[in-house]
């Protein structure tokens, strides 16, 4: 069996990331650009675990440790919907981090999740994402700049991840990106635009 | 009777309104610069830095701070799908208990917080109203160009709600026939009127329901 070994990753948020960009695209070639649509289930109080739906698909990364300003995060699927309300009771109302409700049916289409349980819970916000996602290769780690939009905002990110720190050190070195430049998650990018966390200066 | 000549920047009967929001007006922004009269140089460009207050229990008082003044307007009437709101109240930080009790407070339509101060600054205000499970601040920053189309006040503005950009194109006037013809010389007939509260309650996840493109 394979097995999947947790990539540390470094990525940022903003409306302006031209310098990165540029130097992106003057040491490497662009591989292949995808567009994608994902809805994230986002609550409050939980920073370790990134709730993620795509093409009627369920997963969650947990974030595994923080490491020198990088963050490695575990993948798991949840599931396909019709989806369980024993999962969603035992698996994601706990990674979410908040009280499960009683659940009416015993599975849930992911509108009859979205309709029935996620909107009518004040705990809970939806954010679909649109991804406009551009594929690079900076020493050797997976880096990917993206246009989004958060329920129809726009913002930039960047990312650059790997099974080896050192790597993502040594490309984060390459674009330019000072070590003080703070790495956001995708659960706390969406928590700032949707007004569940204060948004830094340094995103403007 | 005859009808009022409005003026940008100045006071006015209270005024009719379309505006929608989305990632994607260029077409009706070059139509408006194409089609606006002169308009005074001080609405050429205009930033400016706002806080909103939204409520999950209101739709019809839309609060904003802009410069350490509080200013809520009500909304009054739709007619023919565009909307009318009017000022309800104008306040300054730090602001008396008492207006927030009596004026602030019911417009968001919400249970009234333990005041134990007798006047409030800005952030002690900002830190109630985020304490409040059905209260939230949102950070909306503005570029604006100012435009004139069929005597309406026009706009089509850059916002950055929490720092994620949208942009918006507005025409407003006391008459709902100018806006009207507006809309059409716009070509944004059928476009969605979608106002700044709808627009930011979507974006921050209150509102399941997309904007206009």
């Amino acid at each position: 069996m394979k097995t999947t070994i947790p990539r540390f990753e470094f990525r940022i948020f903003g409306q302006n990331l031209d310098t990165y960009e540029s130097k992106l695209k003057e040491i490497c070639e662009k591989e292949k650009t995808r567009h994608m649509s994902s809805i994230y289930l986002i609550t409050a109080g939980n920073t370790t675990n990134n709730i993620k739906i795509r093409e009627g698909i369920m997963d969650i990364k947990e974030l595994e440790q923080e490491f020198k300003g990088l963050e490695q995060w575990s993948p798991f699927l949840v599931g396909e919907f019709p989806l369980k309300a024993d999962i969603l009771r035992t698996v994601v109302f706990p990674a979410m981090g908040i009280e499960s409700p009683v659940f009416e049916r015993d599975k849930y289409t992911l509108e009859q999740l979205l309709e029935e349980v996620i909107c009518n819970d004040p705990d809970l916000a939806v954010a679909y994402v649109k991804k406009t996602r551009h594929a690079y290769t900076v020493s050797k780690c997976i880096t990917e700049l993206a246009e989004i939009t958060i329920n129809g905002a726009f913002i930039k990110t960047l990312c650059i991840e790997a099974e080896d720190p050192e790597r993502v050190f040594k490309a984060k070195n390459k674009l330019g990106i000072a070590e003080d430049v703070e790495n956001v998650s995708y659960p706390l990018a969406l928590k700032r635009v949707m007004g569940l966390a204060n948004v830094p200066d340094s995103w403007k | 009777m005859a009808k009022e000549k409005l003026s940008i920047g100045e006071v006015s009967k209270p005024r009719f309104e379309f505006r929608t929001f989305g990632r994607d007006f260029d077409e009706a922004a070059y139509l408006m610069s194409r089609l606006s009269v002169p308009v005074p140089k001080k609405v050429w460009e205009r930033y400016s830095e706002e806080i909103y207050i939204l409520s999950k229990t209101n739709d019809v008082n839309n609060t904003k701070i802009r410069d350490g003044k509080m200013d809520i307007k009500t909304f009054v009437q739709e007619v023919d799908g565009l909307e009318q709101w009017n000022p309800l109240m104008k306040g300054e930080f730090p602001i008396k208990a008492e207006v927030l009790q009596t004026e602030v407070f019911p417009a968001f339509k919400v249970d009234m917080p333990q005041l134990d101060k007798d006047e409030y600054t800005l952030e002690e205000f900002l830190e109630i109203i985020n304490k409040h499970p059905y209260l939230q601040s949102v950070s909306v920053e503005k570029e604006r160009y100012g435009y004139m189309v069929n005597d309406t006040i026009c706009e089509y503005a850059v916002v950055h709600v929490n720092d994620a950009s949208i942009v918006t194109v507005n025409s407003e006037s006391t008459e709902l026939d100018d806006i009207k013809k507006t809309i059409k010389d716009l070509e944004l007939e059928g476009v969605e009127n979608i106002n700044y509260l709808q627009a930011i309650k979507r974006i921050i996840g209150w509102i399941s329901k997309p904007l206009a493109n």
